[in-house]
């Protein structure tokens, strides 16, 4: 009896504790506000899964909703207008923009910002500190324009591992190879009609060729028009197959869902994807090249850019109580909830394989088995971490208050660099000069 | 005469102007602060960035649009797509008229799916039509497979993207015009035709002169709305084409959607919207001047 009676002042002890312990995680809701959360549209019934645990569990009255159209547009006349938004998705490109106009509060005001930013891998806390500031917490992190192949279709035009391209040069004399072998369009390039499209994939070629677009702290233009320039024998080689017809024209009416759609149809070899679109390829229900979905690994040449997105908090007016709870919320959704667990992070690894900017997410067994069970071969985990560990990052035309303006620009005139069979000495110079342009416009 | 029965003998415009008063100060307040608000951004440059700034700079901003490259690429796009889009639109809203008018059986049924297209939002509208143009999942691809071609056809490119978006508009649009010339072929007595017939007129006779004359005025003031209502769509061609491929489909809209959202120019979107509202009243006066005039002049 008596150790009955032990035993259940133990439990109640126990239980008093890990009481205790969840309240003084300091994530609970207090003030009875809402907070808004917008982001884009991804899973969001898992987004929104993860909103109603904290809601439960923290007595959080979040309300989640996701926006559709012209993202970064749509968000920034929200920002402007002080609307309903407390914690938002964003790329780092739309974060210093927002940042410039005073529209968000950095995540240093995070009370527990120290462990965060200890937490984070130093390439990614660089790409994600503005002006001294981390914008952020890590929503996702991965490298879009690796390079995809098709195993299927390759072994089957009479190749190897070994014969896989190093760099891009080879990748576009492969390409010539292929359709001398019967494979007229084999190539389908990241040159879609979404923001991040054709655009990113010059930015991309060029960093992975050497070259840089704008410098990393003073965003003066650094392309060259000599031909062995980065932009220019990308220019060249982009020109070269588009007017030899080895892409589908169709391409630059594509959106993100097509993109992928046309690459899971098994029609191209190569393609540069999502780093974590590998999971996709290789699912029976959505590709069909499910279980042959691989990517060229690193020999010496990065492949795509550092593509990521964070959870900023915004600084619209509030109550001092009402911002606290916009705090809690981003802490616990962007880092730890009250157990400690990176648990937003932790679930998108294994639902989706993405990857984040936390070490005890990419660096725990759980994520270990994830990636190799969305892999088509053992071997491409190793693929997978050289390349990701080998890709850049646009700091130059990226950390900068016109990121926005000059990608929107660069896709028009890229997008019409093709089409107009435009001339590739103009086309460097216009970009050089808009960049001139709005580095006076912003007084940089 | 006592003040009781003067107050009495309102005109008919004075009664009217009085029941319509509520409603034009309620207009001149929605509509004049905006109008005023966007007039007073185009003559300055506004920054938000470092703190907000507004910079006044005159006409600066109208010169600008006026040697934009762009925009004069933007003000082609947008007349050949009003042509093409209003063409069509009355053109389809007069066949369709023409064919319900007839007696058939199911006539109600037939009318309510006709103007189904109608009913559909613009956005829904691009959606749609980007799924059945584009050559991923168009229909042109599906009778390409179809008949042994394995190519996808796709008609969301530059030489016909325009194209694309008018059928597209005219798909929406037609319905509309078709219900308004279907109540006035109603309203054409039965013994015209009778006459017509005695008179041994043919079809086309009959339709030149029995038909068309009742519905000029209508298809005047459709031509009118659907040129209007052509150059101000943005939606539809967000949703479609995004203003691509390239800016091959770039609208004057989504010219000013780019410079003011995206670019935040705000200044110089306002000073381009005023070029587009300069375009429509223009375009609209000139309708009125040169048949506008003649068939108010013939009711």
């Amino acid at each position: 009896m008596k150790l009955r009676a032990t035993a259940i002042a133990i439990t109640g002890a126990l239980v008093l504790m890990t009481g205790a312990a969840l309240a003084d995680s300091g994530l609970e809701a207090q003030s009875g506000e809402t907070v808004f959360f917008r982001g884009w549209q991804y899973k969001t019934d898992i987004v929104q899964d993860n909103v109603d645990r904290y809601n439960a569990e923290q007595g959080g009255n979040v309300d989640y909703a996701t926006v559709t159209g012209d993202y970064p547009a749509i968000m920034e006349q929200n920002l402007m207008a002080g609307a309903e938004l407390d914690v938002l998705y964003a790329n780092p490109s739309q974060a210093g923009r927002y940042f410039d106009g005073g529209w968000i509060m950095p995540a240093d005001a995070l009370p527990n910002i120290d462990a965060i930013k200890a937490d984070m891998y130093p390439n990614i806390l660089d790409a994600w500190t503005y002006k001294g500031n981390l914008l952020g917490l890590s929503y996702f992190v991965s490298t879009r324009g690796v390079m995809h192949v098709n195993l299927k279709k390759y072994y089957e035009l009479g190749y190897s591992d070994a014969d896989f391209p190093a760099n891009w040069d080879a990748l576009y004399d492969q390409l010539y190879e292929m359709r001398e072998k019967g494979l007229d369009q084999p190539f389908l390039p990241h040159w879609i009609n979404e923001w991040y499209g054709i655009s990113w994939a010059f930015d991309f070629e060029v960093m992975n060729r050497g070259g840089e677009v704008a410098h990393p702290d003073t965003h003066e233009p650094l392309l060259t028009t000599d031909a062995d320039g980065a932009a220019y024998r990308t220019l060249e080689d982009w020109k070269r197959i588009w007017n030899d017809g080895l892409v589908p024209e169709e391409v630059l009416t594509y959106n993100e869902s097509s993109y992928i759609d046309a690459y899971a149809s098994g029609r191209y070899v190569f393609s540069p994807q999502q780093l974590y679109d590998l999971e996709t390829f290789n699912r029976e229900d959505r590709s069909q090249i499910a279980g042959h979905a691989s990517l060229l690994p690193y020999q010496g040449q990065s492949w795509g850019l550092l593509d990521s997105a964070v959870y900023l908090m915004t600084s619209r007016e509030r109550g001092d109580g009402h911002t606290d709870d916009v705090k809690r919320f981003a802490s616990w959704y962007g880092y730890q909830d009250q157990t400690g667990n990176v648990f937003v992070g932790n679930r998108w690894m294994q639902e989706s394989m993405l990857f984040s900017g936390y070490k005890s997410v990419m660096e725990s067994e759980a994520a270990a088995e994830r990636m190799k069970s969305a892999l088509a071969r053992a071997e491409d985990i190793q693929a997978v971490l050289g390349v990701y560990a080998a890709t850049p990052y646009p700091k130059g035309i990226w950390s900068v208050v016109w990121a926005e303006e000059f990608n929107s620009w660069l896709k028009e005139t890229l997008q019409e660099f093709l089409q107009d069979d435009g001339d590739i000495v103009e086309t460097i110079e216009a970009i050089n000069e808009e960049i001139a342009d709005l580095n006076k416009k912003y007084g940089l | 005469m006592s003040l009781k029965q003067r107050t009495a003998e309102l005109s008919n415009f004075q009664f009217s102007l009085l029941l319509a008063l509520p409603v034009l100060v309620f207009l001149v307040l929605v509509v004049a602060y905006p109008l005023g608000y966007a007039l007073w951004m185009s003559v300055h440059e506004i920054s938000f960035f470092g703190g907000y700034k507004a910079t006044f700079v005159g006409a600066e901003n109208y010169a600008d649009v006026i040697d934009d490259r762009k925009f004069k690429k933007s003000l082609w796009i947008t007349v050949r797509f009003t042509l093409e889009s209003v063409a069509l639109a009355m053109v389809i809203g007069l066949l369709i008229a023409l064919v319900l008018n007839r007696r058939m059986r199911f006539a109600g049924l037939v009318r309510t799916i006709v103007i189904l297209p109608w009913c559909i939002s613009l956005y829904g509208t691009g959606i749609i039509f980007s799924y059945l143009a584009k050559g991923q999942t168009g229909i042109g691809t599906a009778i390409a497979y179809a008949l042994g071609i394995e190519e996808a056809v796709n008609v969301v490119n530059r030489q016909w993207v325009i194209e694309v978006l008018a059928v597209g508009n005219a798909w929406n649009m037609a319905p509309l015009v078709a219900f308004f010339l279907l109540a006035n072929l109603k309203t054409i007595p039965s013994r015209l035709y009778d006459l017509a017939a005695i008179d041994r007129m043919s079809r086309v006779g009959t339709f030149l002169n029995v038909t068309l004359p009742p519905l000029r005025f209508t298809l005047f003031v459709f031509t009118c709305i659907t040129t209007v209502l052509s150059m101000k769509l943005f939606d539809f061609i967000f949703v479609l084409s995004g203003g691509g491929p390239g800016t091959s489909s770039s609208t004057l809209t989504y010219r000013i959607y780019k410079e003011s959202f995206k670019d935040l120019d705000l200044g110089y979107g306002a000073a381009m919207s005023f070029m587009l509202l300069a375009l429509i009243l223009g375009t609209t006066l000139l309708l009125y001047a040169f048949w506008g005039r003649r068939e108010a002049r013939s009711i």
